[in-house]
């Protein structure tokens, strides 16, 4: 129901009051008509109800949120395409961008007010890693799964089809081999680093590491510019459907359930705007509880793989967006920890485990040069009290702990109890 | 004379720049379209000053090669086609050196680069002295954590306790620090 077409008063108090008192602030909050005016000629229930609501009127109502071309920017894309965001009263506009260093430039100066970003990158930027320092805010993560490792077919031709028969090219091998990742201390960098150290090949000694921006990975690897790289889907299934390269590794393998992507934003925009912040939480949580039912896959696959958006074929998109993997050599399986959006509410939250895992191995390939203080930092950008709100509010239910337990591909154990005892353990390190 | 280098996927667009440049009697090293050749030139060209668009997916490339060997980070301007004063201030407030909006002229160009230069120079000086700063403040709590624990342990003041590790340290010949260091670790395990 609209606002403007309404005269307010007592037929507006006698609707639904819930329905009833949004609009009703917002007609004052535009000026439609002066919240004095309006206050006087309410019942005394509904004025005292209406200006208890009136404080959570989004302060900013056209939020502009920057995204970069992979599968996992779907919620962002829901979120806007399919209405939830003018459910909270917003109007989201998703901003493709060219670099994660870009979407972190225009994020800390405030030409984007929010971005779907790299989870390590956030605590970059706290940390200061290769630039300004900014306290940041993570308001929710957005998915876990659906990165992967792709090699290039001569590696195949040669003999490698695992890490185990890559690490023994390595050992018999004179030559450079070059592997890309997207970002230094974001989350596919993680995953690559973490991998290739599993099979005892070290990622800055043994190997050259580039970055490529995730959209020119697969043209780059074509040209012979790199021997693997990790980047987020579709662009690991694309290599395959190009024939320029195989999944030697998704990043489900390396850490099931692992943090991957986040709804991000700075520590001012959420002090200044928190009712933004909320609203834009909530709109992407549903968005992000849509996208997770079955039957809304391929919608979305298809909503998504626009130029606007992805811009890759739809069936590069939804093979493994719904489940269904191809490893390029022969293998096929349905992968029941593929790319999760949602999985009750256990995805979005922000563990402050997960958090810290990043800062340890920041702290382990070298980019922090000291052992912060990982719980602190943690508690500093994760917005649990913000997301339990919005959760809440959604009837999605919050875990207890904000810790959580993994056991990732190497055996090693990550539970947030000891971050840095943890950081110093690995063998293979900067 | 001041090696520039160039990365811009649109030729077209930085060719007149290039040639402002070449007048203004800077060195145009390289002028680079390919992410992936960046790497390797930014390596062994070491230039002293890199001109990229602000919007170029190449800058992840350029983040990366700055962050992974810490000795050689350049000064970087953006070019923008953005002329929004408030946004080059804020921009250039989160560590970008300098932004260039639109053309660039010969007068305009060299109290840039110099600004930027500077600009950058001082960032890396305050920086330096961040991080020092930051590693004594560790290695000062580490320290009163250790003298506690010899305190607690020995019965001794505090003095007794600094002079202690302080005379253990000169014996070892190791860093205060890391000697207390290793009395917290071996409190954990022992005690």
């Amino acid at each position: 129901m609209s606002v403007d077409q309404k005269k307010p008063g007592v037929t507006t108090a006698e609707a639904s009051i819930d329905s009833g008192r949004r609009n009703f602030f917002r007609a004052s909050a535009a000026g439609v008509m002066g919240a004095s005016a309006l206050l006087g000629i309410v019942p005394e229930q509904i004025r005292n109800s209406a200006w208890a609501a009136g404080t959570d009127a989004p302060e900013i109502t056209e939020v502009k949120i920057g995204f970069i071309p992979l599968t996992d920017c779907a919620p962002i894309v829901v979120a806007a395409e399919m209405g939830f965001d003018k459910k909270y009263g917003i109007k989201i506009i998703p901003s493709k961008e060219a670099s994660w260093a870009g979407v972190r430039d225009k994020v800390v100066n405030g030409e984007l007010h929010a971005a779907h970003v790299l989870y390590g990158l956030m605590y970059g930027v706290q940390m200061g890693i290769g630039g300004q320092q900014k306290d940041m805010a993570v308001l929710m993560a957005l998915n876990n799964n659906g990165q992967g490792i792709t090699l290039s077919s001569q590696l195949k031709e040669k003999g490698v089809t695992s890490g185990a028969t890559l690490k023994r090219l390595l050992d018999n091998e004179n030559r450079d081999y070059t592997f890309a990742q997207t970002f230094p201390t974001g989350t596919h960098a993680m995953w690559l680093y973490y991998w290739l150290a599993t099979y005892g090949i070290h990622p800055f000694q043994d190997v050259k590491t580039i970055v490529v921006p995730p959209p020119q990975m697969v043209a780059n690897m074509r040209i012979g510019n790199m021997d693997g790289f990790c980047v987020g889907e579709p662009w690991n299934a694309r290599a395959i459907f190009d024939k320029v390269g195989f999944s030697v590794a998704t990043s489900q393998d390396i850490w099931t359930d692992h943090p991957e992507k986040v709804l991000g934003t700075t520590a001012e925009f959420i002090a200044k705007n928190p009712n933004t912040a909320l609203a834009m939480t909530k709109a992407i949580l549903e968005a992000c509880r849509y996208i997770d039912a079955t039957a809304n896959r391929s919608k979305v696959a298809k909503l998504i793989s626009g130029k606007a958006y992805v811009n890759a074929p739809e069936e590069v998109i939804e093979g493994r967006f719904l489940g269904h993997y191809d490893n390029g050599i022969g293998k096929k399986w349905e992968d029941p920890n593929y790319m999760k959006f949602f999985n009750d509410g256990k995805v979005n939250f922000p563990y402050l485990s997960d958090g810290m895992w990043f800062l340890t191995q920041h702290k382990r390939w070298g980019l922090l040069k000291s052992d912060p203080d990982y719980l602190g930092v943690a508690q500093k950008i994760n917005q649990i009290k913000l997301y339990t709100e919005a959760a809440s509010q959604l009837g999605i239910s919050v875990p207890k702990d904000p810790m959580r337990s993994s056991k990732l591909i190497d055996g090693a154990v990550w539970d947030g109890k000891d971050p840095k005892a943890y950081a110093a353990s690995f063998k293979i390190k900067a | 004379m001041l090696r520039v280098m160039l990365v811009d996927n649109h030729l077209e667009r930085t060719a007149p720049l290039k040639q402002t440049l070449s007048e203004a009697g800077y060195e145009v090293i390289a002028h680079l379209t390919d992410t992936a050749n960046l790497d390797d030139a930014v390596r062994k060209l070491q230039p002293d000053v890199v001109i990229i668009d602000t919007d170029s997916p190449s800058r992840d490339t350029l983040e990366h090669i700055c962050v992974m060997s810490a000795n050689t980070p350049k000064p970087i301007l953006m070019c923008t086609h953005d002329g929004n004063t408030d946004k080059i201030r804020e921009a250039t407030k989160a560590g970008v050196s300098a932004y260039i909006v639109g053309g660039l002229t010969n007068e305009r160009l060299k109290p840039i680069m110099d600004a930027a230069i500077a600009r950058f120079d001082e960032f890396k000086a305050l920086r330096h002295e961040l991080n020092e700063v930051n590693s004594k403040l560790a290695d000062r709590k580490v320290i009163e954590k250790a003298k506690g624990l010899l305190m607690k342990q020995r019965g001794i003041d505090e003095d007794e306790a600094y002079r202690l590790l302080r005379n253990m340290a000169m014996n070892q010949n190791i860093r205060l620090a890391t000697l207390a260091e290793q009395v917290v670790q071996a409190a954990k395990l022992l005690l």
